[in-house]
């Protein structure tokens, strides 16, 4: 005769009520899949904020004193706004241990008349090709490059601009009030950010063409493990310069991040709860429909640890069934959150929203794993103290 | 001036708080890189209220319409209006899924006319031809928005505007936008290029004109003028 193991009689006892073990299921699967989905979020987001700061080629911006928002300043005043600072300070900066890479940037500003009706203002950024483009390595190209010489009349247009001047690889440009030709050499892709709306050349030629030797600003990648606070702290020494950095934006960023993660955990906790509710229903239903059987189980000489044992793996094949069914849909729905949440959130970074990863997979279902033992154990305790008489009694009298 | 038609789509959603804070620290964040001097990049009055009134002094209101060729006809529409034209749509901007703003003008209930502008690559820069229609389509108002050339001055002077005036698209389906000529000799030979030596900039603007006129044909006048077309 073929022996039965444990495991194989709680499969059977749950299969017993189809309907139910099923929808139980289908609890923790949902508790599961929102769990996985929440925290794959969560990471998702996280990771691709970071991508987007870090696309941004550098943290901190080292500008003249007086002139702390160019652009601002250029909308209210022209070109009559920009404060120049020492092409050293470029060099000093650069040296500093906490220094990744500089790049040197000249903003020039002229006045177009023949732009709209009653004219309007272009700028020109002159940057570094040999720093620049490195440092800005994420700006993706539509058609073309960045220009190779320092001092070559060739341009790279932001999109925006490109599409405004209908200009395209090869094209020539013409810089109002100075009369001097560019040769387009590269047009960036949409970018959504103020590199659509500009005019890139190579910086000695913005130098030679407008004559002017100084800088606007100088652009700083800082080491990973630079304190950056410090960093800041030391720049401000510098003569008559200002500094910017992403160390308010990237803090105010991760405030956000850290909220959300705290709402999330919170949502993840009472889909757990829910579920676990769910479950020690469902069980503690089945184990008082079960009274007799278990009152004969007893009787012909089960012990109270084998009846544990025998409810509290039902609790856990439910649990675990549920939590390979919940990782699953999150995993196969990951692509169609992305993009629900991406048209539910007022901002969202241009990588993945969702990532989930093995880790995650492995720490869900570890999560599910032991919410169902601790289901199981007041169900699995009621039936283990049931008494064989009284179970059989009680039968007898309903 | 009251305007009694919203544009349908290209519509932002309004910025939350969340975006705004967002969208200020990326800002701030590469604002030294350069500076966003450029609006949106489309062929819109600049500033409508005051340019309907201009062109058309006597209109009480205008409507404002955003069409374009993919949403209208797709492939088939373009290579039809690319017929029309004499010339394939070309480069990286001039694409069927640019999206046109065509404006209605009105005097009460009554129609009286129509503005609507064009981009188009010039030798150094980009052109933004305007052309104020009468209900018929024959031009009443010609000018540039915006113009890159060296020749600029010429070019917006009001004499080579006004000799756009009175023409429509039956006129300018004679002209060969390629060659750049007129067969037979007409109206549009007659228009003078104020700069010889800004021949492929004056190309452009009867170019420029052409496609505007053609668009405005397909997009509100129901046609009216194919039949002038030979193909």
């Amino acid at each position: 005769m073929k022996k039965i193991t444990v495991f194989e009689v709680a499969y059977k006892n749950l299969l017993r009520k189809k309907t139910r073990s099923l929808l139980t299921v289908l609890g923790i699967a949902m508790a599961a899949w929102v769990l996985v989905s929440l925290f794959g979020f969560n990471q998702g987001y996280e990771a691709s904020l970071n991508k987007d700061i870090d696309n941004l080629g550098f943290q901190m911006l080292v500008v003249a004193k007086g002139c702390p928002y160019e652009a601002a300043t250029l909308m209210l005043k022209g070109g009559t706004g920009l404060k120049y600072m020492d092409p050293a300070i470029a060099e000093a900066v650069a040296a500093e241990p906490e220094v990744d890479g500089v790049t040197p940037m000249l903003m020039q500003v002229v006045f177009d008349p023949n732009k709209g009706e009653t004219g309007g203002i272009a700028a020109f950024l002159g940057v570094d090709p040999a720093s620049y483009p490195k440092l800005k390595s994420a700006l993706p190209f539509k058609a073309g490059g960045w220009f190779k010489e320092p001092e070559a009349l060739e341009a790279v247009f932001g999109y925006e601009v490109a599409e405004l001047e209908q200009r395209e690889v090869g094209d020539l440009y013409l810089i109002p009030e100075q009369e001097v030709e560019v040769k387009v050499v590269g047009v960036l892709e949409r970018t959504g950010t103020q590199d659509d709306g500009t005019i890139f050349l190579p910086l000695r030629s913005v130098q030679k063409v407008f004559g002017v030797q100084e800088l606007t600003s100088i652009g700083i990648k800082v080491r990973k493990d630079a304190n950056m606070k410090a960093f800041e702290d030391k720049l401000y020494k510098l003569p008559d310069v200002q500094v910017v950095s992403l160390t308010q934006v990237k803090t105010t960023i991760m405030t956000l991040v850290s909220t959300a993660r705290v709402m999330v955990f919170s949502i993840a906790v009472i889909a757990i709860l829910i579920a676990m509710m769910g479950v020690v229903n469902t069980v503690l239903m089945s184990v008082m429909e079960r009274r007799q059987e278990i009152g004969i189980l007893k009787s012909m000489g089960a012990l109270a640890g084998d009846v544990f044992k025998l409810v509290w793996l039902e609790t856990v094949i439910l649990c675990i069934s549920g939590g390979l069914i919940g990782t699953g849909l999150a995993l196969v729905t990951a692509r169609l959150t992305d993009v629900l949440v991406r048209n539910l959130l007022p901002y969202s970074p241009s990588g993945g929203l969702v990532a989930i990863d093995v880790g995650l997979v492995l720490v869900t279902l570890g999560v599910v794993t032991a919410v169902g033992l601790a289901s199981g154990v007041y169900p699995s305790w009621k039936a283990a103290r049931m008494r064989p008489l009284d179970t059989i009694r009680s039968e007898e009298q309903s | 001036m009251s305007q009694d038609h919203r544009p349908e789509p290209v519509r932002p959603r309004g910025p939350g708080p969340k975006k705004a804070l967002l969208l200020a620290a990326a800002g701030l964040a590469v604002f030294a890189a350069a500076v966003a001097l450029y609006a949106a990049v489309g062929c819109d009055l600049n500033d409508p209220d005051r340019d309907v009134k201009r062109l058309f002094p006597e209109s009480t209101g205008y409507k404002t319409l955003y069409v374009s060729i993919a949403k209208r006809g797709g492939e088939d529409l373009l290579r039809k209006i690319e017929a029309r034209l004499g010339d394939a749509f070309k480069g990286l901007f001039e694409t069927a899924d640019v999206p046109y703003t065509m404006y209605e003008i009105h005097k009460g209930a009554d129609v009286i006319g129509y503005i609507h502008g064009t981009n188009q690559k010039g030798t150094y820069g980009g052109l933004q031809v305007f052309l104020a229609l009468d209900p018929d389509g024959v031009i009443r108002g010609f000018y540039f928005q915006k113009l890159t050339s060296r020749a600029a001055k010429a070019f917006r002077a009001l004499a080579f505007g006004e000799q756009f005036r009175g023409l429509s698209l039956e006129d300018f389906y004679r002209y060969d936008v390629v060659t750049g000529q007129e067969d037979p000799p007409g109206p549009i030979s007659r228009i003078k290029n104020p700069d010889p030596g800004s021949e492929a900039d004056f190309r452009a603007a009867l170019r420029a004109t052409k496609k505007n006129l053609i668009l405005v044909d397909e997009f509100l006048l129901g046609n009216a003028h194919l039949k002038f077309f030979k193909g």
